[in-house]
């Protein structure tokens, strides 16, 4: 069933490649297993807080965990800080991000949510508000690359998804690019470093020498 | 002999009846008498209840009118699922006219996905088309087509209109003349009994050898455990528009004519009713 370019066996094969440099760096991500199947996709829960009155930019790196923070950790960013006055627990925001394979367009996808640590959910313009003005003009070009809400495939909850429908046509630049200078490439973590900051999920640059030193 | 394009308006003319009733709880100024509406099995519960929303919030105040959301027998109705599916997966067995309940508060975070206005139905329709057309054409045909084909297909589904909608949906249901039906067929299948949603899986009309592949080839390869064991009971309906169609049934057939307007075949497995 795989003549595709990126069948889900491949994907499968760079989620285990970048799961083993994440758990290398103590990242986070994990593999999660489907129940009655055999697919999976892969996870990771990071905590975000929201300085003061307005949303931190989730692309800036300084206001981004990068790691799953400890109980300590936030309490010492929350001590820490300047800029927050009285943190509460409702201005801490837990993201969940899941990548998941589409069969029907080949790509990997990335689906995520967010709520306080309450449990109430952030809804779609808590979520807008938090992406980056450098990105808000590319995601309203286009109804297909936008950010919706949707229904998790194997979870069955809603999330909010990044339309995958163009992914094709950048990742094989990208390919060609690497194909070009002979260098090896882990399609999942190119492609999670181009749309993971968009909303608010960063890359250590580790993972990059991760890839080239493998071959 | 009943022709396939007879298939096609039975199809989009299918209707469930259906009693609305108002929550207990909700706050109401005056009794809200129960509301009975014929559901359309190819459309979406957002779409077709604007009276049902109408006539419970006459008898309430506005304070207490949140965004509306359905619920039977306890279960939060998906709008984003086309209401025949709901029915035949969730009601099949019941006894008409199928009793849902209208709330106006409390809305479901973790179940639902919230419905702003027409236009979210609009944009879940269309792309869940466009994924239909990625498996059938590798979103050729669908890509080829003007905005105002795209905006003829919604307004056919929203107005009820069999013709206008079909003048566009039968360019996606065409393949190349070499080939012997499309890539491969949209289909997902639902259960009541498995925590996942649906099984989704790229699935070929047509076998390496040119023969057609039947519903029986699908759920023998995609779900087994839908089907009976060859000298056992039957223990489940594979139902589609309220309908079981043979096994036999070639896939490239049931696609072409028995598929939602969004060009899925979305195929419940209930549990065979016992009376």
């Amino acid at each position: 069933m795989e003549d595709e370019f990126f069948g889900e066996k491949s994907f499968q094969h760079y989620c285990a490649e970048f799961i083993k440099h994440s758990q290398q760096i103590g990242d986070g991500w994990e593999w999660r297993t489907a129940k009655e199947c055999s697919d999976g996709y892969m996870c990771k829960t990071q905590f975000q807080i929201k300085n003061g009155t307005t949303a931190s930019h989730l692309g800036t790196p300084a206001s981004v965990h990068a790691c799953l923070p400890t109980e300590e950790d936030l309490e010492l960013a929350v001590d820490g800080s300047e800029v927050m006055e009285s943190t509460t627990a409702s201005e801490v925001i837990k993201y969940e991000y899941h990548v998941l394979y589409s069969c029907s367009y080949q790509v990997p996808v990335l689906y995520f949510r967010a709520s306080f640590l309450d449990g109430r959910p952030l809804a779609l313009k808590d979520i807008w508000e938090g992406v980056h003005e450098c990105y808000k003009t590319r995601l309203l070009q286009g109804p297909w690359d936008t950010i919706t809400q949707q229904e998790h495939p194997i979870l069955g909850q809603p999330f909010f998804v990044l339309h995958p429908c163009k992914t094709n046509e950048f990742m094989t630049a990208v390919l060609k690019n690497s194909q070009k200078i002979n260098r090896t490439v882990n399609y999942i973590t190119s492609w999670l470093s181009i749309v993971g900051p968009v909303v608010g999920l960063n890359l250590s640059l580790s993972y990059a020498k991760a890839t080239s030193q493998d071959e | 002999m009943t022709d396939d394009k007879d298939v096609l308006r039975d199809v989009w003319f299918g209707r469930i009846p259906t009693c609305f009733t108002l929550y207990q709880d909700e706050i109401t100024e005056r009794e809200a008498e129960p509301y009975y509406l014929l559901l359309p099995r190819v459309s979406y519960l957002t779409l077709v209840t604007d009276k049902v929303k109408k006539h419970f919030q006459k008898a309430m105040r506005q304070e207490d009118v949140s965004e509306i959301w359905f619920e039977y027998e306890g279960t939060p109705l998906k709008w984003h699922y086309p209401i025949g599916l709901l029915f035949d997966l969730l009601a099949s067995s019941s006894a008409l006219p199928w009793n849902i309940t209208v709330h106006f508060k409390s809305f479901p975070e973790k179940d639902l996905l919230h419905c702003p206005s027409k236009d979210a139905v609009e944009a879940h329709f269309m792309s869940c088309m466009k994924e239909a057309d990625a498996l059938k054409h590798k979103s050729q045909v669908i890509n080829e087509m003007q905005k105002k084909d795209h905006k003829q297909l919604w307004m056919g589904l929203q107005n009820d209109r069999f013709d206008q909608f079909w003048a566009i949906n039968r360019k996606l249901m065409e393949y190349p003349p070499e080939e012997n039906g499309f890539r491969y067929i949209p289909f997902r299948i639902y259960q009541t009994t498995t925590e996942r949603p649906f099984i989704q899986k790229l699935f070929r009309p047509v076998a390496a050898d040119g023969q057609l592949h039947t519903l029986g080839d699908l759920l023998r390869e995609v779900c087994p455990s839908a089907l009976a064991p060859e000298d056992g009971e039957k223990k489940n309906q594979v139902m589609i528009h309220g309908i079981e169609p043979m096994l036999e049934t070639p896939l490239q057939w049931l696609s072409e004519h028995l598929s939602y307007p969004d060009n899925f075949l979305h195929i419940s497995i209930v549990p065979q009713p016992t009376d």
